[in-house]
């Protein structure tokens, strides 16, 4: 899986990078994984029951707010792109970009399955940067930015492998819990693009909707006239209170 | 045994969870504050789960669960609107049907696949109505004028309610497209800030201009003489465009819209300039509408004191306005008159009116949301191998001092703060003399835009050396909701609080509801002559007010504070 994940990653980075506009897509992109990703690490500082490993997860986050800054600053200077990039500052957007969603990793997944998915994701983000830099692909300064988070990438790697070659040496099975979260990662990906397609063939069937079902009724349709109206109440029963409408 | 009523808003912005037992409120919290999301929508579950646990008890004893909006009236305005407006609605409909289909229309399943509650133990209020009774349940005043301003609720942008001991009467309303709450929404878009968010920015911002667009604004947003108003539909496009609030015509009428982020640089740069004069005028037009609308509030319902509630309500600088201006004796606004505080209207409408339980004491507190114990606090400020002492009990006064000596001071004391105002419980405060000091926190604490003005903390006794309050703001000034004059002879001795047009968004501190606050105040007071601290809400930019001490810590080490003041425990400066 490592040789074609590189093969793919190259072939990926190669092309969306050398679309004018697309690499402060991406920058913006990984300023909010960055930022989705100290909020599930607060979260483990705030959770966990392992107090001598609040401090890593503490330092991680915090690593995590200064990469997001770092990114932003990057999109930021390499221009205008549109109105949702230029608000990755607002912590408000991490739903809309699918970033984050009910809980977080450490609530959904518990100590060592958190653990062993921070081990999984932080070596496929040195991975992925090691192949823009091998690549020349990003700008001088983008270049600079990426080798300075890669040495924090390095300690994530570091101190999550270290939990969880300690975990597999007490017997838990680490190395299955670890494979696992590759392929969830593959499995979420190929949700993503599912859930995308479903999108677009969901609008082209509400379209058609809009069109059929709701163009032959134009001529009875109006808006409200401006001023002060009677309002319609449905007053203040226990029976109009149970009721949606 | 005691009823208990959990009000509950959200899945547009601002959700939050309100428990009632026997009608007091036990507790408020937004989501945002426990998920981290700016504005989270979701369907609060963690708010409520801490609002159980606050009470003690399970869900299964919560006796009625109250959402704030009737959905399918929502829904019947959204195919009105998409039919009316074929086949300019084209991109929105399809977007609308995919949220309505993929969960809003089968709310009563999804609360109660949430919440655990049996849908036979749920109630709807009309999302107006949870406005209207947020703001005059939590009033001190049996009868009022209730006036509620919004974006839009089912169909009602504005509405205007008789309040008198527990029941609430509709008495009119303006209906939906015409609204003033997008209107200065589709302004605040066109000067480059994000919608539900930079609207506070706007309001900063018009302090710099001058209202020079006012004859535009007037064709914008006109008012009649039946105390009303409408909006110019032709220029504005809410109604049928998913995300674009307003067509072309408001650029040929206003001039080019603004680049998000773009520095704000008024006086050399013309373009800023222009910018700042569009706040200006549309924040003058908004203030002349609430104007219009609180004059005719009060001669439909003649009572002497007004409730205002809904998110225009957060406007402080119309506050200040309709309170020195306006024709009532008394103004009360819903320290969260937003959408959060929906829950609590709702929680309370159907408590008081739908059982029929009379109504309880006047809200004089806002800390009604999350306490974290302070064994706690020190176990993590150990782990973390932070630098700290607890100074418990005299936590004010080291506070006081550090102040007087320049400091900047992070400050979280007690239960977290109801709405968006930090009011001493979730706070950075600083010495409020220095214009240096506002500077410095804007850029290298909060790392926001530099013409954003902070808010002064002033004693109660004190207030009236200071600022120009008037008598109907009494009690928007006790929540930080109004904007009044910072007096001439005392404004060069505020200059960090005082914002360029000689106004300030006072919080006046009541020692009996914030006494903690109140002797940190009297310490800088002490040691400095001056009753008054800057007060802004301890968050980084882009972020919810910190909640709990993990928050606070992280906060605290990503920004340039001097000093963190947690539950007792004094933290020293991290890196």
């Amino acid at each position: 899986m490592g040789l074609f994940r590189r093969a793919w990653l190259t072939v990926v980075s190669e092309v969306a990078w050398r679309i004018p506009g697309r690499p402060q897509r991406l920058l913006a992109a990984f300023a909010l994984a960055e930022r989705g990703s100290m909020l599930d690490m607060l979260s483990a500082v705030e959770l966990t029951e392992r107090r001598g490993l609040r401090k890593l997860y503490f330092r991680h986050a915090l690593d995590e707010a200064r990469h997001a800054a770092l990114f932003a600053g990057r999109v930021r200077s390499l221009g205008a792109i549109g109105r949702a990039e230029a608000a990755i500052e607002d912590s408000g957007q991490l739903v809309e970009a699918g970033v984050v969603a009910g809980t977080t990793l450490f609530e959904r997944l518990g100590e060592e399955e958190f653990l062993s998915f921070v081990y999984v994701a932080e070596a496929d983000a040195v991975e992925q940067f090691e192949v823009l830099l091998a690549r020349r692909l990003p700008d001088p300064e983008t270049a600079a930015t990426l080798h300075r988070i890669l040495k924090d990438e390095h300690f994530h790697v570091s101190y999550a492998r270290t939990e969880v070659e300690r975990a597999a040496a007490a017997g838990r099975p680490m190395r299955r819990s670890m494979a696992l979260h590759r392929w969830r990662r593959v499995g979420q990906a190929w949700l993503r693009f599912s859930s995308d397609f479903g999108a677009l063939m969901g609008g082209f069937w509400l379209g058609l909707a809009y069109v059929v079902g709701v163009g032959p009724f134009r001529l009875l349709g109006r808006l409200e006239p401006g001023g002060w109206q009677r309002p319609e109440r449905g007053g203040s029963s226990l029976a109009a209170a149970r009721t949606e409408g | 045994m005691p009823s208990y009523v959990l009000g509950i808003s959200g899945l547009y912005h601002d959700a939050a969870a309100v428990l009632l037992e026997d009608g007091k409120i036990v507790a408020a919290a937004q989501e945002e504050r426990f998920s981290r999301l700016k504005h989270d929508a979701a369907l609060p579950v963690r708010a409520a789960q801490y609002c159980l646990e606050t009470a003690g008890i399970p869900v299964s004893r919560v006796d009625w669960l109250v959402f704030y909006e009737k959905p399918l009236r929502k829904f019947e305005r959204i195919v009105s609107t998409a039919v009316a407006t074929f086949p300019r609605s084209w991109r929105s409909f399809p977007r609308q049907m995919h949220h309505w289909l993929g969960d809003r229309l089968w709310l009563r399943a999804n609360l109660t696949s949430a919440f655990g509650v049996s849908p036979e133990r749920m109630m709807f209020c009309e999302h107006h109505l949870s406005h209207a009774a947020s703001a005059f349940y939590c009033s001190p005043h049996d009868e009022a004028a209730i006036l509620c301003v919004d974006g839009v609720g089912e169909w009602a942008t504005t509405s205007l309610w008789r309040g008198s001991g527990s029941a609430i009467e509709p008495v009119s309303e303006v209906r939906w497209p015409h609204s003033i709450g997008l209107f200065y929404s589709a302004i605040t878009a066109h000067l480059g800030f994000a919608v539900n968010e930079g609207e506070y920015k706007v309001m900063g911002m018009a302090a710099y201009g001058q209202p020079r667009f006012r004859e535009e604004m007037s064709r914008l947003l006109r008012l009649d003489s039946e105390g009303g108003y409408s909006v110019d539909l032709d220029t504005f496009s809410w109604h049928w465009h998913p995300t674009e609030p307003a067509t072309a015509r408001l650029a040929r009428l206003l001039g080019p819209p603004r680049f998000p982020g773009t520095p704000f640089t008024p006086r050399l740069d013309p373009l800023a300039q222009h910018h700042a004069d569009v706040a200006a005028s549309a924040q003058a037009a908004t203030e002349e509408a609430l104007l219009h609308l609180v004059r005719h509030a009060h001669a439909a319902v003649p009572a002497p004191a007004l409730c205002l509630a809904g998110g225009v309500a957060l406007n402080a600088v119309c506050n200040g306005r309709i309170a020195a201006e306006g024709p009532h004796a008394h103004l009360w606004v819903q320290p969260a008159a937003g959408d959060a505080g929906g829950a609590m209207g709702a929680a309370m409408w159907a408590w008081h009116g739908v059982l029929g339980n009379p109504r309880g004491p006047a809200l004089r507190s806002c800390a009604l949301g999350r306490e974290v114990a302070r064994d706690r606090t020190a176990e993590l400020l150990a782990d973390l191998g932070a630098r700290f002492d607890d100074l418990g009990d005299d936590a004010p006064e080291r506070a006081g001092r550090d102040l007087a000596e320049g400091k900047v001071v992070a400050w979280v004391d007690g239960r977290e703060e109801w709405g968006p105002r930090a009011l001493g419980q979730r706070s950075i405060l600083a010495d409020p003399r220095s214009a240096e000091v506002a500077e410095r926190v804007n850029r290298s604490v909060k790392f926001r835009e530099p013409f954003r003005p902070f808010a002064p903390s002033v004693r109660a006794g004190a207030a009236p050396r200071y600022f120009d309050i008037p008598a109907a703001a009494a009690s928007t000034s006790r929540f930080m909701l109004s904007t009044h004059p910072v007096l001439p002879e005392a404004q060069a001795g505020l200059a960090a609080v005082t914002h360029v047009d000689g106004t300030a968004r006072v919080q006046v501190v009541d020692a009996d509801t914030s006494p903690r606050f109140d002797r940190l105040l009297g310490a800088f007071e002490e040691a400095t002559g001056v009753p008054v601290l800057l007060n802004t809400s301890f968050n980084l930019k882009g972020e919810p007010l910190v909640s709990t001490p993990v928050d606070a810590l992280a906060a605290f080490a990503r920004s340039d504070l001097d000093t963190l003041y947690l539950n007792g425990f004094r933290v020293e400066r991290m890196r």
